[in-house]
């Protein structure tokens, strides 16, 4: 198994502790997603960034979550058997986990060189597969946490602060 | 129907009379802004974008356009038509265009104008913008006036892209206002200039205009409610032709794809969308910086361009075909733009920034927001999914948020009745 992690500093203590905690989100949207369907893959991200708005969250912030959720749910789309959002909306932050069913990341910091990809024809026929998901996904969010095995799953969960 | 209070003008009426409730409007609204309650269709003018999706769609004539009279021709002493580019699309193939042109002066026009004259002047404008504004990208056209009070109202963040420069037909004005007034020893009061629109938005646009520093028309008249007197005065104008000068190089204006095409070039990209939905798609996606490889997008809220507008006759497509044809077999001819560019310099045709319209805040607390999002969810699982728009809300998500801001009830929801009435008369049989 390996585990990922990158918390930006002046979060790290509220990180901790959330993961001790656990608190209850407020609100919660869940979303599956479906191997190498395309078509449906980005609506979960949109509804997000919809309910955000909703809130009335800051626009650049507004931002990162779509890009950072859109990136990691084509990710599931294009690189695993299908999968779940969930996505968990808290007072001060968004808290989007992604798991799927397999088969696993071989080599996370790899997968995290922007550029590197191993997405396969269908998927980059469709226009996916740059490898700059991940990279995109760290470079948007406060939070980021992958845990991986081959041959079994992949966990990736971020977050977002709104101010 | 009850007036919902606003500042908002809008160039559409529903008459409550013809109104069944039958919902198609709802359904088809983009930004959600009509509700059937009491049987009755109603707007909400803050949320309305006057896209004209709602009258297109009645079968009741329920919702009809509001158009000025041409009656108010007579306030003036001198009567000046600037007619936009779409209407060149709107006659059969043996009808030429500077006869369906001269046809205008009938109604009691003393000098007739065209949106296409300014259409080469305003691609070089376009530009000139693009490459002074390189850290705002993409910009985003600002023409149709649908589409910018859709991203007031549902995209704010992006009002800095918007062009903020007049769009053709009010630069023109405020060229001719000027010339005209001097020419013929005018007082500005004298001078009425109208323009010829092929949908509500631009009607909306003329009585409330967005960030217009200074006065422009005054007045609008649809394609659609001209057209039978035009059609009376074709026949003369065809049988008696006078030396009418048309510009029908500049007719592009009414295509959004062609429009793209010409601003396109070396340093500037262009694209161009057109239809609501697809505009929203894109405005979603330009908020995501996903296009930002885009220096221009060209959006109109209606199919094809201006010659997809709801008060045009002609089908969008046959009235597209039309205008290229013309375009095709027309003589070119240059106009001397000297005097606009003099305007443009001294900054004659800037639009003050554009102000937000925010429908989509649930609140202006984030924390009573979320309590709200969280009662929404609850009357969401309540509900059952089905859309159907029965109780008067486009979906069950807008009528759980209905519920939640105190603007209906969950007894609206007609499945949940029919549920409730069933299992009551079960229980009634078991008994």
């Amino acid at each position: 198994m390996a585990e990922y992690w990158n918390i930006a500093p002046e979060r790290k203590e509220f990180v901790e502790s959330f993961f001790k905690d656990c608190p209850e989100p407020e609100v919660s949207l869940e979303f599956i997603i479906t191997e190498k369907d395309f078509n449906t893959a980005g609506k979960g991200s949109a509804e997000i960034k919809n309910l955000l708005k909703r809130l009335g969250i800051d626009s650049e912030i507004l931002r990162r979550v779509a890009v950072a959720s859109y990136e990691a749910e084509i990710n599931v789309a294009a690189h695993s058997v299908g999968g779940r959002m969930t996505s968990n909306v808290y007072d001060e932050l968004i808290h989007i986990r992604f798991e799927d069913n397999g088969p696993g990341i071989a080599d996370i910091a790899q997968a995290m060189t922007p550029g590197f990809s191993t997405a396969d024809d269908l998927v980059r026929e469709m226009g996916f597969g740059a490898g700059l998901g991940l990279s995109n996904i760290e470079k948007n969010s406060d939070m980021l946490h992958i845990v991986s095995e081959r041959g079994k799953n992949t966990v990736l969960e971020l977050m977002i602060f709104f101010g | 129907m009850a007036e919902i209070k606003s500042k908002y003008f809008h160039a559409i009426n529903i008459l409550t009379d013809n109104c069944t409730g039958c919902t198609a409007c709802v359904r088809v609204c983009p930004t959600e802004a009509i509700r059937v309650r009491n049987r009755k269709a109603e707007i909400d003018p803050n949320r309305c974008i006057d896209c004209g999706n709602c009258l297109t769609v009645c079968q009741f004539h329920a919702i009809i356009p509001k158009s000025d009279s041409l009656e108010i021709l007579q306030n003036f002493k001198h009567r000046v038509a600037i007619v936009s580019s779409s209407y060149a699309g709107q006659f059969t193939e043996d009808i030429s265009y500077s006869a369906a042109k001269q046809a205008l002066f009938a109604l009691g026009f003393d000098e007739v104008f065209e949106e296409s004259m300014v259409t080469e002047f305003m691609i070089r404008m376009i530009r000139e913008y693009i490459r002074a504004n390189r850290d705002k990208r993409p910009i985003l056209s600002s023409n149709c006036p649908a589409v910018v009070r859709l991203i007031q109202v549902k995209y704010p963040s992006l009002l800095p892209n918007l062009y903020h420069q007049e769009a053709p037909m009010s630069i023109l004005t405020r060229y001719l206002r000027e010339k005209i007034v001097a020419e013929k020893g005018l007082q500005d009061s004298e001078l009425g200039i109208f323009l010829i629109v092929p949908c509500v938005a631009h009607v909306t646009a003329v009585h409330q205009p967005e960030g217009a520093y200074k006065h422009l028309q005054d007045g609008a008249f649809s394609i659609g409610m001209i057209y039978g007197k035009v059609r009376e005065y074709l026949k003369d104008a065809v049988n008696n032709p006078a030396d009418v000068e048309t510009y029908s190089k500049g007719l592009t204006w009414a295509l959004s794809g062609v429009q793209a095409e010409l601003v396109d070039c070396e340093d500037i990209r262009a694209l161009s969308v057109n239809g609501v939905e697809n505009v929203k798609d894109i405005l979603s996606r330009v908020e995501d910086h996903y296009l930002d490889q885009y220096d221009y997008i060209v959006l109109r809220s209606c199919t094809n361009g201006c010659v997809g507008g709801c008060l045009n006759i002609e089908n969008p497509f046959v009235a597209m075909s039309r205008i290229k044809k013309i375009i095709k077999e027309a003589p070119a001819r240059e106009i001397n733009v000297d005097p606009l560019a003099k305007l443009s310099e001294a900054g004659e045709f800037d639009v003050a920034p554009l102000q937000p319209r925010s429908i989509m805040e649930l609140d202006k607390d984030i924390k009573n927001a979320i309590k709200k999002m969280k009662k929404i969810n609850e009357f969401l699982i309540m509900l059952p999914g089905l859309d159907c728009s029965a109780c008067g809300s486009p979906s069950c998500y807008a009528l759980a948020e209905d519920i939640v801001q105190g603007k209906a009830s969950i007894d609206d929801c007609v499945v949940l009745l029919k549920r409730h009435n069933r299992e009551e008369a079960d229980s009634e049989y078991n008994e």
